[in-house]
């Protein structure tokens, strides 16, 4: 039987940095994973992801993606593919489907890093073509380059949703609404509202009645439903769309773990492997790292499989109590950073009443995707000053900080820890480089000059809609909630290498509108 | 709350949308589940035994919640007191031609 000092199971975020890390120590590793091409759901998240530095912040899914497999290439893993891990048996022995034949390895220590799957919820027409996960979707377009649909409805308004409806945007489908049962979105703020400003409605406390269609999706029915999740009769709204997406969350893909004997606990309708701080299960010398071991996000997975990896490596006598007590020390403080805030696993399902800072969260926000003009400068980020100046609204704790960074005249400022408010100082002055609006994930940082002389006042937004528009473009600028303001016309369309993808687009529009338009549509207002 | 089996769940009552597909691999209705529930299948791993949901190409990754929730239902007891299917190999779909030609004893 071959024998590894390590054996990986999954190529994704976790499992890749689980293996570098071991391997960075000594370790001979064999990565398994049962599909065509390595990174897991990384190659697909095109977007920023969110955090500090040291958890890549910034950089789209894809890129990181690519830096994790170079570094693996590097350290001498070797990652085997289209070779599905079938059996986890007594003493780590790994049974893998590859070829026309299942062969058994052995592995000194073996790390679980399966993933999650997606969670379908089954409605009357639930089975028609059309009907697919939101990760399906995702993969469609953003792997295969297919288009899922051209008219969608969002089930599920937690980040899955919300990232994924607005990839669909950028791939040029039109988004009819995003839909979900709770009252309030799940997700991060942010992404809400920059779905909600192009003008996609958000549907909270409402859930799908129907799928319509013989032999394919051709609309949708949704219903409002009471405290009790029961729909209310008469509340029916009917939507002609070609493709639905459920988004209702995701589920650990635990069953090697259950398989080798992992003790289990109770999570949902689910289970996840009861695992100690280094990722190692009941079993010894069997660890479980990402969402295998708990949904959460691939930073957090990526830092986990570290943490998976090193102890591996300290288990198996690779490393000394010292360099194994510094390392792991470093990686938790990173892990312990990124667990923080209103979104962190242990505030899950918890009312967002106020921020650390004790402002309250937009109600608005969280039940239309949008703030409500009037509560924009109750934050930190936005304050109305005379010339050019960048506007944060950002408004809920999330562990991220890349705009502090990116500004080269210390105008912006993420005190304490990183889950903190960013803090626009007014007396730094803006050179409008405009680093910060690129780099923030959430794509809520605008350069806004309130006036400009003539009763004008130019705002710019980061646009990652293509086709780009030309300098002198007559458009209409949006609100926040999507409605439109007035004619705007495109008077710049800026795109750097650090930009990473993010155009700038500014707009000029009446000053009265300087606070609040925050998009602008290719079409001229009727 | 434990569950008894020799408590009394009464007779199975056709609901309208029995007729709803739960496990698309094997082709298991809702109204199928409902009525093995009354015939005394009382969680996850007995309902597959019975009906086969969750022991198709997707191995209950799809429809292994939807079946819990509605076993849950019918016996009105926490979905997450019922006990699960367990996990065995082989974990994906192998061919028996694949999976007697064992490499690497």
């Amino acid at each position: 039987m071959k024998r590894y000092d390590l054996i990986v199971v999954g190529a994704g975020p976790a499992g890749l940095s689980a293996a570098s890390e071991a391997a960075s120590l000594g370790l001979g590793v064999a990565v398994f994973d049962e599909n065509a091409k390595p990174g897991g759901q990384l190659f697909k998240q095109i977007h920023k992801f969110f955090g500090s530095k040291e958890h890549k912040a910034k950089m789209r899914g894809t890129a990181i993606g690519a830096e994790l497999l170079d570094e693996a290439q590097r350290l001498g893993v070797e990652v085997f593919l289209n070779s599905p891990v079938v059996g986890l048996y007594d003493n780590r022995e790994v049974l893998v489907r590859q070829g026309d034949a299942v062969q058994h390895y052995k592995g000194d220590g073996v790390i679980v890093a399966t993933g999650a799957n997606e969670n379908i919820l089954a409605f009357e027409g639930w089975t028609l073509p059309g009907v697919m996960g939101a990760g399906a979707a995702q993969t469609m377009m953003n792997i295969n380059r297919v288009m899922p649909g051209k008219n969608i409805l969002m089930l599920g308004s937690g980040n899955v949703g919300l990232v994924v409806g607005f990839q669909l945007l950028q791939a040029g489908s039109k988004l009819a609404a995003v839909v979900d049962a709770a009252p309030y979105i799940g997700g991060y703020g942010v992404h809400a509202a920059k779905i909600a400003r192009t003008g996609v409605p958000f549907f909270l406390s409402h859930t799908i009645v129907k799928a319509e269609g013989i032999d394919r999706v051709t609309g949708a029915v949704i219903a409002q439903v009471d405290e009790k999740w029961n729909v209310i009769p008469g509340t029916e709204k009917s939507f002609e769309v070609d493709t639905i997406c459920v988004a209702v969350g995701l589920s650990s893909s635990v069953e090697l773990l259950k398989m080798a004997g992992c003790e289990m606990k109770k999570d949902g309708l689910g289970v996840i492997p009861i695992i100690d701080d280094d990722g190692e299960t009941s079993v010894w010398g069997v660890f479980a790292a990402g969402d295998v071991s708990g949904i959460e996000e691939a930073s957090a997975a990526m830092i986990e499989g570290r943490l998976s990896g090193l102890a591996a490596a300290g288990k198996l006598g690779f490393v000394g109590p010292e360099a194994l007590k510094n390392r792991k020390e470093e990686l938790l403080s990173a892990l312990e950073g990124l667990r923080d805030g209103m979104f962190a696993p242990k505030n899950r399902g918890k009312s967002q009443d106020s921020t650390s800072e004790g402002l309250p969260v937009s109600k608005c926000l969280l039940a239309n995707g949008f703030l409500d003009d009037s509560e924009t400068f109750s934050y930190p980020g936005v304050k109305s000053v005379p010339g050019l100046h960048p506007v944060i609204e950002c408004t809920q704790n999330i562990p991220c900080n890349p705009c502090q960074d990116a500004c080269p005249k210390g105008c912006i400022k993420v005190e304490g820890k990183i889950i903190a408010l960013p803090v626009f100082d007014e007396k730094s002055k803006c050179s409008g480089c405009g680093l910060c609006v690129a780099s923030c994930s959430g794509q809520a940082i605008f350069l806004v000059n309130e006036d400009l002389g003539d009763g004008k006042a130019a705002v710019t937004i980061p646009y990652e809609l293509l086709p780009l528009p030309a300098k002198g473009a007559v458009g209409t600028a949006l609100g926040r909630s999507g409605a439109p303001l007035c004619p705007a016309v495109v008077t710049e369309v800026k795109l750097i290498g650090a930009f990473d993808h993010t155009a700038l687009m500014t707009f000029t529009v009446p000053s009265k509108f300087a606070m609040t338009a925050r998009f602008w549509k290719n079409e001229v207002p009727a | 709350m434990t569950l008894e089996r020799n408590r009394d769940f009464g007779d199975y009552v056709p609901a309208p949308d029995d007729d709803l597909v739960i496990c698309r691999c094997e082709e298991v209705t809702k109204g199928e589940i409902r009525q093995a529930v009354r015939d005394g299948m009382f969680n996850v791993h007995e309902v597959r035994r019975l009906l086969r949901c969750g022991m198709g190409l997707c191995q209950g990754r799809t429809c292994a919640k939807l079946v819990k929730a509605i076993i849950a239902r019918e016996l009105n007891l926490p979905a997450p007191s019922l006990l699960d299917a367990t996990a065995r190999a082989p974990m994906r779909p192998v061919e028996m031609k694949v999976f007697a030609n064992e490499k690497g004893l």
